[in-house]
């Protein structure tokens, strides 16, 4: 759609100014290997955090409130006259504490197994679950604290009143730096001298006195009302969960146009200031139900918007049976034409019949969409630990190999198949106890007062969303590193037990000496040579399936209805596959010491000679984890592929994977030299976005151990 | 029933340049021709033979010990492959750490071929895509590529044959009912050249393409530009004409000549003789097209 050069020329400027903030926040923050989270650099003598233990962080519901009030009662305002809305976020509050798990509650029982097994174990992380803005939407921040009053009247006790005080107080603080900008604005009204300019600031300043109490009524106080919020549940803790946008915003949307107050250059407009506000995972599209499909026009002005600004952005589209054709060879479009790693797709056959096993209905499985990194979750429902818990199976595989080297007279593929999967109960085991201990203690250590607010039953039952506020608990273990694992096994199997080429001994040697003692070469590379998982149909495909198939029925295992603790497992590395590697000694797959895991559940780097692309779809639809999480298919999309001619083939590749069980998919397509230019110059492509994992960053904002792992990932491919 | 037997060279997956859609290319060996500019001279024997991947080969030494033949020698830490010695054993196979030594030729039945793109049909399905068969010339194992595709004809896949056409049309008729699509190269309409460039007459390629039209079946030509055999104006006319007076062709278009089967003739210890000829810039080979427009 052609859009008026007014607006055009506002989203350019914002563009720039957000060109700049990145600059900036690279220049005093340094690098920084994360999504970019649309957040701005810290001013100088910024605000600081004010400790209540002696470690010098903040525990608990009093440390945090205070924390948290007193930060937005500091707050930077920040207003940009090109923008429809008001606010940035600045500060990582939960990352400004020197330590994140309050030493009252210790886990020192866990400690050993999670440093043997190498486990990430999320014991004191931030919020990875999804509010419902549609909740904050209909009450407003006015009706949440008239819940809370109403709430607090019912449950009377001691601890209830410090938790209804304190969201409350969280709520005034919102308001208050609602309000600054407010003021702020009243100021920059006088001054503007351009009559354009000055009626935008003026419908700023009338948008945000609209919803400093009350419900949004039209698409533009929507927008607003979900960005103060999300700007203050980042600032609190990180949260970057959203929703699914284009139901959210239909309503106001279409109200708008009927009453004849906005057109659609102007809700495009709006879209383009909100998406840019903060790369907030959103999903587009989806089934409704009744065999049809939720988008709406709005969808595609969604994706319209999202096609102006081209930034950085996280918008999924749903791949299902009734989906919207139409919005799904726009995305294709997209894609391909900015070659920006967005949109990414979410395939709903495998999630929903994935989740409904665990014993839930349809219609709930239904309402479980994509809005995190590699996560799907329940907006106010549940919460889940989503991608913070993961095991290292790479380094379960060494434990299991080392025991039957010093212990098994008879050794075998079979008999070390037995040691690692007692190894890998264990470690499982270790993860959902981690869970466990979080669970029990996290309130006193870092409580949800935000999100808390847009879920269903904390406030209804005054207590933390982490502590039996919520009303489902499907609790997130990922298991990282399958293809080591399974290329692992199937070089032994291949190379010593069929063609008798070398003995577990001669194996065990190289792997002590790095593969640099004499024939360490040829040995490497005779393994790497060996039949690997994603090649369709050999033996490490085998081995990964049957990893894939033990992991999830370990970790469904530690589920607990009495409790109320429904484990789900996915495969999942999230960036930490160079972390993760560096803990694991060299692997009999020819992979070196220190070098990093396999990346979620894709295979290693050159796996397949050709047609990689079918390969990889057919080889993780393979590995689901089949409960309604994910084994994220990472795509390298090769740009003589990515062209407009082969649009259907792409939509095609994208279709058949989920029609065989695959459930999220993130594509990169991105150019040899290009990269390699960047890699060598990052200051010279401030613009060029990389789909990390789940999440996309800024190239230029990695660090040079990240960016070359990106680049070997697109090199190899 | 007798269940053939057919030799084949490799699978390609997600072939963009074969037909419609997603597709699997079955590449037959053995040819008929003897194309100059051929990229895949793996097909041009019938029999299995070794190749030698020299960007996989780690300079060991492995296979040089083993071969009893001399086809193999090390020289300036490098391996040496003389096909001409090469009894084609197959002993520095298993040896090989690398898998740089490697077999070329693999027979298949019917049943086996299928297991072998099994995976690849769910990819078929959203995008109306299928099976090519290729080669080498694809029907010079008639009976066996017969039974082949009426095999994956009873499994519902859409069936697409690449063949040069230099075979007698009695063979081709057979294939008409179970062919959805033919992909025919035209290289010269000059006899003279086509003799000379492809060791082979045109005669029935030429009345192949004419009788295939006639049959109202879905097909297309292809023209190989190679550099200064047929990227001549009024060899390109000709083609043209020869095209324009056809009913049925359904696409025709110009394959600029490449070199990415430079490696694979070193590969098989073979001599690529167009060495010499460079691959043609984007905007001379946009002139070329720009001429045999209807
Ligand atoms: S196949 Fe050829 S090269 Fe290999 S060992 Fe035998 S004679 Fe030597
Ligand atoms: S055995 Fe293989 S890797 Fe070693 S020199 Fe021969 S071809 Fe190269």
């Amino acid at each position: 759609m052609e859009m008026k050069e007014y607006y055009l020329q506002k989203i350019e400027n914002l563009k720039r100014a957000k060109a700049l903030q990145t600059k900036e926040k690279i220049r005093k923050e340094g690098l920084l290997d994360e999504d970019d989270y649309g957040r701005i650099a810290v001013p100088d003598k910024g605000w600081e955090i004010i400790p209540n233990h002696s470690d010098g962080s903040f525990y608990g519901i009093q440390g945090w409130t205070d924390n948290f009030c007193d930060l937005m009662d500091n707050h930077p305002t920040y207003i940009d006259g090109n923008d429809a809305f008001a606010g940035r976020w600045i500060y990582f509050m939960s990352k400004m504490r020197p330590n994140k798990w309050n030493p009252s509650y210790p886990f020192t029982h866990l400690i050993a197994n999670q440093e043997k097994y190498d486990i990430i174990h999320g014991i004191g992380d931030d919020a990875h679950f999804a509010p419902d803005f549609e909740l904050g939407l209909q009450l407003g921040w006015g009706g949440l604290l008239k819940k809370i009053e109403t709430s607090a009247a019912i449950n009377q006790g001691e601890e209830q009143e410090v938790f209804y005080q304190a969201h409350k107080r969280a709520i005034v603080s919102i308001q208050g730096w609602i309000k600054r900008h407010i003021d702020e604005l009243a100021l920059m009204i006088q001054k503007e001298e351009d009559p354009l300019s000055r009626e935008n600031l003026l419908k700023m300043r009338e948008t945000n006195r609209a919803i400093l109490h009350h419900p949004p009524k039209t698409l533009r106080q929507a927008c607003q009302w979900i960005i103060w919020f999300h700007l203050a549940s980042r600032t609190y803790n990180r949260d970057g969960a959203g929703g699914q946008i284009d139901t959210l915003l239909q309503p106001y949307f279409e109200n708008d146009i009927k009453n004849g107050i906005i057109d659609k250059e102007e809700a495009i407009y709006y879209l383009s200031c909100f998406l840019i506000n903060d790369p907030i995972y959103w999903q587009l599209g989806g089934p409704d139900g009744n065999g049809g499909d939720v988008s709406s026009e709005i969808s595609f002005l969604i994706l319209e918007a999202a096609d102006k600004i081209n930034t950085s952005l996280n918008i999924t589209v749903r791949v299902h049976d009734h989906m919207n054709q139409e919005l799904f060879d726009r995305s294709l479009d997209y894609l391909i034409k900015h070659k920006n790693a967005w949109p990414r797709f979410s395939g709903d056959k495998g999630l929903i019949s994935g989740f409904m096993k665990n014993g839930y209905s349809e219609e709930l499985a239904r309402k479980r969409i994509a809005v995190g990194c590699n996560w799907m979750s329940l907006p106010g429902l549940e919460y889940t630990m989503n991608d913070l818990v993961k095991v290292n199976m790479a380094k379960v595989f060494e434990v299991a190999f080392e025991e039957i080297m010093a212990t098994s007279e008879v050794k075998s593929t079979a008999e070390l198949w037995g040691k690692f999967t007692a190894h890998l109960a264990k470690a499982v085991t270790t993860a959902a106890d981690g869970i466990k201990h979080h669970l029990k203690y996290q309130k006193y250590n870092e409580p949800e007062l935000i999100l808390n607010l847009l879920s269903y039953g904390p406030l209804e039952k005054g207590r933390d969303v982490s502590d039996g506020g919520a009303m489902y608990y499907n609790l997130s273990i990922d298991g990282a590193g399958i293809a080591i694992v399974a290329d692992s096994f199937a070089a032994i199997e291949q190379r010593i037990e069929e063609e008798k080429r070398l003995s577990w001994e001669d194996l065990q040697s190289h792997l002590n000496s790095n593969f640099e003692d004499e024939n360490g070469e040829r040995i490497r590379t005779l393994l790497q040579n060996s039949e690997r998982y994603g090649q369709g149909d050999t033996k490490g495909d085998k081995w990964a399936s049957l990893i894939a198939e033990h992991f999830s029925a370990l970790v469904k295992n530690e589920s607990d209805a009495e409790q109320n603790h429904c484990f789900i497992p996915g495969l999942f590395s999230w960036a930490n596959t160079v972390g993760l590697g560096k803990k694991v000694k060299a692997t009999p797959n020819g992979r070196k010491g220190g070098e990093p895991i396999n990346h979620g559940a894709n295979p290693t780097p050159g796996f397949v000679v050709d047609g990689g692309s079918l390969a990889l779809a057919s080889a993780i639809a393979k590995v689901q984890p089949g409960y309604g999480n994910t084994a994220p298919m990472q795509w390298e999309l090769d740009p003589s592929l990515a062209k407009e001619e082969h649009a259907e083939i792409i939509g095609a590749i994208i279709k058949t994977h989920f029609e065989l069980g695959g459930t999220l998919i993130n594509v990169n397509i991105m150019d040899k030299e290009q990269v390699l230019a960047a890699h060598e110059n990052p200051d010279l492509y401030p613009d060029l976005v990389v789909r990390i994992t789940g999440f996309t960053a800024y190239f230029a904002m990695l660090s040079k151990e990240f960016r070359q792992l990106v680049v070997d990932r697109i090199l190899e491919n | 029933m007798i269940l053939e037997k057919g030799m084949i060279t490799n699978l390609q997956r997600l072939s963009l340049h074969d037909g419609n859609g997603i597709r699997t290319v079955i590449f037959l060996k053995g040819c008929n021709m003897r194309c100059l500019w051929c990229h895949n001279p793996e097909t041009f024997s019938q029999k299995v033979q070794i190749e030698r991947i020299d960007q996989k080969c780690i300079s060991c030494g492995a296979c040089v010990e083993v071969c009893g033949s001399g086809a193999l020698s090390m020289y300036n830490g490098k391996v040496h492959y003389n096909a001409k010695s090469c009894t084609q054993n197959g002993d520095c196979i298993p040896v090989c750490y690398s898998g740089a030594m490697h077999q070329v030729g693999e027979m298949h039945t019917s049943e086996s071929l299928y297991k072998a793109i099994e995976k690849d049909v769910p990819f078929f399905k959203f995008s109306d895509g299928g099976v090519t068969f290729s080669g080498g010339e694809p029907l010079l194992q008639h009976q066996f590529l017969m039974e082949v595709i009426q095999y994956f004809k009873s499994k519902d896949l859409n069936i697409a044959v690449e063949s040069n056409f230099n075979v007698s049309w009695n063979i081709i008729s057979k294939f008409l009912p179970y062919v959805d699509h033919w992909l025919v190269d035209l290289k010269f309409i000059n006899a003279e050249k086509h003799k000379k460039w492809t060791f082979t007459d045109n005669q029935k390629v030429l009345s192949n393409i004419t009788l295939l039209d006639n049959q109202k079946v879905s097909y297309e030509l292809r023209t190989p530009l190679i550099p200064t055999a047929n990227n001549i104006k009024e060899e390109l006319v000709a083609i043209n004409d020869f095209v324009n007076q056809l009913s049925n062709c359904k696409q025709f278009k110009l394959n600029p000549y490449h070199k990415l089967g430079e490696q694979k003739y070193k590969n098989l210890g073979l001599e690529y003789n167009l060495a010499h000829i460079n691959e043609m810039s984007h905007s001379e080979f946009q002139y070329w097209s720009s001429l045999i427009k209807k």
